[in-house]
């Protein structure tokens, strides 16, 4: 019996294996391939942290003596504003109780030291440096929102921010009726169900309204940038771009809520 | 040695494009030399590609971008060089398109050009080495 040799399409191969790999690189495979990093990373900044440290000896003295008074003066000025935050917040306590208002209890509020970040143009992932925090606790920046801790190993986290995908955050407008949900959109951030009679304008700032408890409520989330109505459609669509500008911070808090355990 | 030197300069790589991606403006390092190397010599895949995968899987938690196009790289410097003889202009537009692919992922223009500008010597660098190993 002669033997048959098959002969394969080499263009139906090279078509199987690209469409194999494009369903494969559709998965997301996580956050602890980064969160791995972190001693590559630390080992990355400790030059910077010897020549901090090394440049003092040739710093002198007259020189110190100066910047320990200027910070000397600056511990001053925040313990005062210290002092004039703790009595506003017990005023504030006081005003919330006449009112029955709730505030932001519940969650306990830290700093993280930020030492990676993903390359892309606004990062879409961050890792931080922080202790005690737990999965899916909130990340703040001094300007509003970034996003929510993925992954924690014993000294470090990593932070998925609210362009990705699949973090949805509700919002609203204070004082407004408004109730809608933004989502990441991977450079941008889409804002869902917002009703055609109250629209908000461009420029508006959306704010965390607390719903599903997940996010603290009054939280600075987006700046709106596109309104478009859709015929014959209940909601329009609505584009923003986060408040936070994460991408030149260097350090954010975290937001842990108190009945989560680390 | 040419292989374990290029793997771990592309993981250092890696490294500095999460620890400084804040403070300056910096090429895809790993996704750099690792094209030079399939470049210099497309038999270089065997360990190109895992490091790729690791590429992908550190900076973009995904299982393939570069990955896809870096595993396409050998195929089609094959069929090309099969049918258009070895060259250099069809190696360029492999290097660009591999390059410009990284746009998709959210880098910046910048990073581009600079990745572009790293390739390019460490391709010259590599096609050298290679050249001096096999006289």
């Amino acid at each position: 019996m002669p033997l048959v040799r098959r002969r394969y399409k080499p263009w139906l191969i090279g078509l199987l294996i690209i469409i194999a790999l494009f369903s494969v690189s559709r998965f997301s495979v996580g956050s602890w391939p980064m969160l791995a990093t972190w001693p590559a990373l630390e080992a990355l900044h400790k030059p910077v942290q010897w020549w901090d440290s090394l440049s003092l000896w040739f710093t002198d003295s007259e020189k110190l003596q100066q910047q320990y008074l200027a910070f000397h003066k600056k511990a001053q000025q925040q313990a005062a504003l210290i002092q004039e935050s703790n009595a506003l917040r017990e005023e504030n306590r006081q005003l919330r109780s006449i009112l029955d208002i709730s505030g932001i209890t519940g969650y306990r509020w830290h700093a993280a030291k930020v030492r990676g970040r993903s390359p892309e143009k606004m990062s879409q992932r961050i890792l931080l440096q922080v202790y005690g925090v737990s999965k899916d606790d909130v990340i703040v920046s001094s300007e509003g929102l970034v996003g929510v801790v993925d992954s924690i190993s014993e000294n470090h986290a990593t932070v998925r921010t609210v362009f990705d995908a699949s973090i949805s955050v509700p919002v609203t407008i204070p004082g407004t009726a408004l109730a809608a949900l933004a989502r990441g959109q991977g450079e941008s951030l889409s804002i869902d169900f917002v009703p055609l009679e109250i629209a908000p304008k461009i420029g508006e700032i959306l704010y965390t309204s607390g719903a599903g408890g997940l996010f603290p409520p009054g939280i600075a989330v987006a700046r709106i940038t596109e309104v478009t109505p859709i015929p014959g459609q209940l909601f329009v669509k609505v584009a923003a771009e986060p408040v936070a500008h994460w991408q030149r911070d260097n350090w954010l808090a975290v937001a842990s809520q108190l009945h989560a355990t680390p | 040695m040419i292989a374990l030197s290029v793997s771990l300069i592309a993981l250092l790589g890696m490294s500095l494009n999460l620890a400084f991606s804040a403070s300056l403006s910096q090429p895809d390092w790993a996704m750099a030399v690792l094209l030079a190397a399939i470049l210099a010599h497309r038999n270089n895949w065997i360990w190109v590609l895992p490091c790729a995968f690791l590429h992908d899987v550190i900076l973009h938690w995904s299982f393939g971008s570069s990955f896809i196009v870096m595993a396409l790289i050998p195929l089609a410097m094959i069929y090309l060089d099969k049918h258009l003889g070895p060259g250099i202009p069809q190696r360029v537009v492999i290097m660009l398109a591999a390059i410009l692919a990284l746009a998709s992922w959210g880098w910046a223009i910048q990073a581009l050009l600079l990745t572009l500008c790293l390739c390019v010597p460490v391709w010259y660098l590599l096609t050298g080495l290679y050249a001096q190993t096999t006289t």
